[in-house]
């Protein structure tokens, strides 16, 4: 009868410390994919540059405006490009601004160096690369900045409530009432 | 400077205002600058429309002598670069330039090719297609104007030298005009622009700068030396002319404050009288 008690305290005393083990490692896991993903920002800015790089030499891989405008048409005017680029340039940084503020984890980074390069590709065809390529570097610039410092604080202030659960759990075995779901 | 409240609110609003100054710079200043080269081209065409109209009668006479002069005249004119008419087979006719006369001219050169790229040759042009740009041997910007000249019934009826009705296109008239005046006009508004951009970037940026020290750092700084002062002296008032929030945390710090210093001096009181 009281080995059998004795088993059953050893029972449960291994499966708190398995439960535990496990939330420790959810916590260090959650930490590490968050010490990747804040580095997303960068990245996306990386590989702007890179597209940008290409669009200051005048996208040397692709064929001629020409050929290309024989085979799909005209492009919209310089002028038309141009305003639709202030717009996306001003929701854009307003949408960050919102995320930033209400605290969304949103990875947006990647998508906005596709709508910057179909910026680049439209100047190419419109023959007015020349003239507004650095209005398309900086608005790049500023988006992906703003989102890389998003992504980073985001990041960052998770980071550091994860380690305040950690510790929290090292202490009591159990996570803080409030936090033992994720919130992002 | 990212964990303090100045550096998460300044980084911010400098990358979002600086970004989108420069971005709506760099736009207003290409519009600027199409509208600045579209109305020297217009000017230009008008230009070449006054030469034509000036050669008129003394091509109708075939009076080589007064056409001539004509030319040379207008070449004269400050910001003309060159005056030149050529004949239907490329041949120049009348130049600024005396040399240049009876010489012939490559239809494949620039200013000609936009025509004569393919056999038949294109006879009429917009405004904008009529121009080309390049630089003279001075180094100097140069915007030319290649503009037919075209046959008329009083050309083909002439007596003195006919032309046959068929022939559309006679020759063509290339005048250009020195940029410098229009570089200049541009370099003045790109620098205008370039001042009212940063008044505007530091005027933005101080203001913030003002508005976050007036109504969130210095009442801060208040709450947070009044925690630490308190520490020592637990009789310290809360700070007041606090904004909404910050004066709710200060009394709700004053209130926990003054319940454990009762309770400290409870406990110290029921000690003494234990013992």
């Amino acid at each position: 009868m009281e080995q059998a008690e004795n088993n059953r305290t050893v029972t449960a005393s291994d499966t708190a410390s398995d439960t535990r083990a496990s939330l420790r490692q959810g916590i260090l896991d959650e930490i590490r994919g968050l010490k990747r993903f804040s580095n997303r920002g960068l990245f996306a800015l990386s590989l702007f540059l890179f597209v940008s790089t290409l669009a200051s030499r005048n996208f040397p891989l692709l064929p001629r405006p020409d050929k290309i405008v024989a085979s799909l048409g005209p492009p919209p005017t310089a002028q038309i490009i141009s305003l639709v680029l202030i717009l996306y340039t001003f929701s854009a940084i307003i949408l960050s601004l919102c995320r930033m503020m209400a605290g969304m984890r949103h990875k947006s980074s990647f998508c906005h160096v596709g709508y910057l390069s179909v910026f680049y590709f439209f100047y190419y065809l419109a023959d007015g690369l020349g003239d507004n390529y650095w209005a398309v570097f900086g608005a790049g610039f500023t988006i992906l900045l703003m989102e890389s410092y998003r992504i980073w604080t985001f990041c960052n202030d998770t980071i550091n409530k994860k380690n305040e659960q950690l510790a929290y759990l090292e202490r009591t075995g159990r996570l803080p009432a409030e936090d033992s779901t994720s919130e992002y | 400077m990212f964990d303090r409240i100045a550096g998460r609110a300044l980084v911010p609003v400098g990358i979002v205002v600086t970004g989108f100054l420069i971005v709506c710079f760099v736009l207003l200043y290409s519009a600027i600058k199409t509208v600045v080269i579209k109305d020297s081209v217009g000017h230009a065409n008008n230009l070449a429309g006054i030469i034509l109209k000036s050669t008129r009668y003394a091509m109708l006479k075939s009076d080589r002598e007064l056409n001539s002069a004509i030319v040379q005249n207008i070449s004269q004119q400050k910001g003309v670069e060159h005056v030149r008419i050529f004949s239907k087979t490329g041949v120049v006719a009348f130049s600024s330039d005396a040399g240049e006369i009876n010489r012939q001219v490559d239809k494949k050169a620039e200013g000609c090719i936009l025509c004569h790229a393919k056999n038949q040759p294109i006879t009429t042009l917009g405004n904008m297609e009529k121009a080309r740009s390049f630089k003279n041997s001075l180094g100097e910007d140069v915007l030319a104007i290649t503009t037919p000249i075209y046959n008329e019934p009083e050309c083909s009826d002439a007596a003195c030298h006919v032309h046959p009705a068929s022939q559309k296109v006679l020759g063509t008239l290339d005048i250009g005009l020195s940029q410098e005046a229009t570089i200049s006009s541009l370099s003045s508004i790109r620098g205008e622009m370039v001042l009212f951009s940063l008044l505007t970037l530091i005027l933005t940026t101080a203001g913030v700068i003002a508005l976050l020290k007036m109504i969130v750092l210095q009442p801060m700084r208040k709450l947070q030396e009044y925690t630490e002062r308190s520490e020592s002296d637990s009789n310290l008032e809360h700070p007041h002319n606090l904004p909404y929030e910050l004066d709710k945390i200060a009394r709700s710090y004053y209130f926990i404050r003054n319940k454990l210093a009762e309770a400290e001096h409870q406990s110290v009181k029921t000690g003494t009288n234990l013992q």
